[in-house]
């Protein structure tokens, strides 16, 4: 009778076993890589977007600065140049997990930074053009966009954090090995370009 | 007799039961479709088993979850496996909190009401008025603004802190994220508006930036600070209710400014909002019911559960938020990405 009924709920309960076998393989973290994965992906599109809103800002502004400070040719010509060579910069498709890639994509952001907060230190030399609705709304868009692109830029740090750390840990190191053998640890903003960047833009 | 077989098999495996990841992850690589389930499916038995001894030993007093007692009644077993299924999740639960929340550097004040007045710079009188203005925007347009007063910004920057702190308050409704604060740091001498994702496109870093440069800076400047805010709130309200007409002639700044569409929008709103809430008393309708099934099956530990109904998901807290008058504020779960703008006087 007792190997009857063991029979029976053996029977009744593999859909239900199964059903938390589920659970605890997520439970587990079968799934931490990819999520993770995606999750520090999606950030890192954020990022690209924040930078290219910066970049579209950019032309506007430089013809409103030209038309009040033609002379600053040098600064201008700086802006545009930095601008076009970080918007012509090939991004591989591996690029968060490429070093070299990525070096060269922060080094070109880094570039135009450095060249646009020049730009506004220059305007600071002409009355007319501070009081410009134009040239004021364009700085505005452009502090919230560094600003934006400080939040994306940490968000992206913190997502990278908690997949990399999955993939060098346990128990997601086991799921690594077992099934996400091609899955490399991703790039990310060193902090010294975030302190050295931040501060550039000053309104 | 479940119990006895239950125990044998988990017996068994008791061995490798603190393992149990690691025998999960060698059947993983048997592919599901393969000759062999039955030797799998046991295997599987066993180690769902073996956990759930593993686990029971820590969490000897275990509230009972709605699936927990669901599954028990199906199955007829009512001692092992509600408990020790209650011990994984827990230890699930923890594990995915312990992952997800790393500890917070800055200290948020507690999100008290629509205005939070940690500075002390309003009157009971004005934070009532305020309280009463924001209660309104939001049962018009759903948008949760926010006016709070910091004693510190604890040594980071304004836009640091109001992103932040916008996204552990959760202002604006999930989904829309269509959240904002007014943020104000007297020490500091800082004044922010903070957007939320969803209103970047109503409220743009530029308009924000007009409405602190004249309606708010000016009168800080003159210590009016009951003045700043009130005026503060008032451009705020009337921008994002889609009437800043006055503000996009000043501020240089291309929005969508079509009336008729945000009036559209705001129909479409009230029949999702209502079709939400028709899907929240069906589902709490739901699970009333079984709880109250699952209490006259069983008589033990239902306090447990009744104290969680309110608080297990973030719908019933965004249900409150829209229904409350302002008493019993919180946030719908907005996110917040950086925009808005920043003065100081």
């Amino acid at each position: 009778m007792s190997s009857a009924v063991t029979t029976f709920s053996r029977l009744v309960r593999f859909p239900v076993a199964a059903l938390l076998m589920g659970f605890l393989l997520a439970g587990c973290g079968v799934n931490n890589i990819p999520s993770y994965e995606e999750g520090a992906k999606a950030k890192w599109s954020d990022v690209l977007n924040q930078y290219q809103r910066r970049a579209d800002l950019i032309p506007n502004l430089v013809e409103t600065v030209k038309g009040f400070a033609k002379q600053e040719r040098e600064v201008l010509e700086a802006v545009v140049a930095a601008r076009s060579r970080a918007t012509s910069l090939q991004l591989p498709a591996d690029i968060v997990t490429n070093p070299e890639a990525f070096k060269r994509f922060q080094e070109a952001q880094n570039q135009l930074s450095g060249s646009l907060g020049r730009l506004i230190a220059t305007a600071e030399a002409y009355p007319e053009l501070k009081s410009n609705q134009n040239f004021l709304a364009l700085q505005s868009q452009l502090e919230g966009t560094e600003n934006r692109i400080a939040v994306a830029r940490r968000d992206y740090i913190e997502a990278v954090r908690l997949y990399n750390t999955e993939l060098r840990t346990y128990p997601g190191k086991i799921w690594a090995s077992i099934l996400y053998g091609e899955n490399k640890p991703m790039e990310t903003f060193t902090i010294a370009d975030d302190t050295k960047k931040l501060p550039q833009v000053k309104f | 007799m479940n119990a006895a077989a239950h125990s044998t098999l988990s017996e068994s495996m008791r061995a490798a039961s603190g393992a149990v990841c690691a025998s999960a992850g060698t059947l993983s690589n048997h592919p599901p479709s393969r000759g062999g389930s039955t030797r799998i499916a046991s295997a599987k038995r066993v180690g769902v088993g073996g956990l759930f001894h593993f686990l029971s030993k820590f969490a000897p007093h275990p509230r009972p979850l709605p699936t927990t007692r669901k599954s028990a009644r199906e199955e007829g077993s009512r001692a092992a496996v509600p408990r020790s299924f209650l011990a994984s999740v827990i230890a699930g639960a923890i594990l995915l909190l312990v992952a997800a929340h790393p500890a917070a550097a800055l200290d948020f004040p507690a999100l008290t009401g629509r205005v939070v007045d940690q500075a002390n710079i309003l009157n009971a009188q004005n934070r009532n008025d305020i309280t009463e203005k924001l209660a309104g925007l939001e049962t018009k347009t759903t948008s949760q603004l926010v006016v709070v007063t910091l004693r510190s910004l604890q040594g980071t920057s304004i836009e640091d802190f109001g992103v932040q702190l916008g996204r552990h308050w959760g202002i604006g409704q999930k989904g829309k994220n269509n959240g904002a604060l007014l943020i104000v740091a007297p020490t500091e001498r800082k004044v922010r508006i903070e957007v939320g994702y969803g209103l970047e496109g109503t409220l743009t870093d530029a308009i924000a930036k007009f409405i602190i440069e004249n309606s708010i800076l000016p009168r800080f400047r003159a210590a009016d600070f009951p003045g700043g805010v009130k005026r503060g709130v008032d451009d705020l309200i009337l921008v994002l209710q889609g009437e800043g007409e006055e503000f996009k002639k000043h501020a240089v700044a291309q929005q969508p400014a079509a009336t008729s569409d945000q009036m559209s929008d705001e129909a479409v709103l009230a029949i999702a909002g209502g079709i939400f809430l028709a899907i929240c008393l069906v589902i709490f309708l739901v699970v009333r019911s079984v709880w109250r099934n699952v209490k006259d099956a069983r008589s033990r530990g239902e306090s447990g559960w009744s104290a969680l109904v309110p608080d297990t998901s973030s719908s019933s807290s965004s249900w409150d938020s829209s229904s409350s008058s302002g008493s019993s504020f919180s946030g719908g779960g907005g996110s917040f990405g950086g925009g808005g703008s920043s003065g100081s006087w």
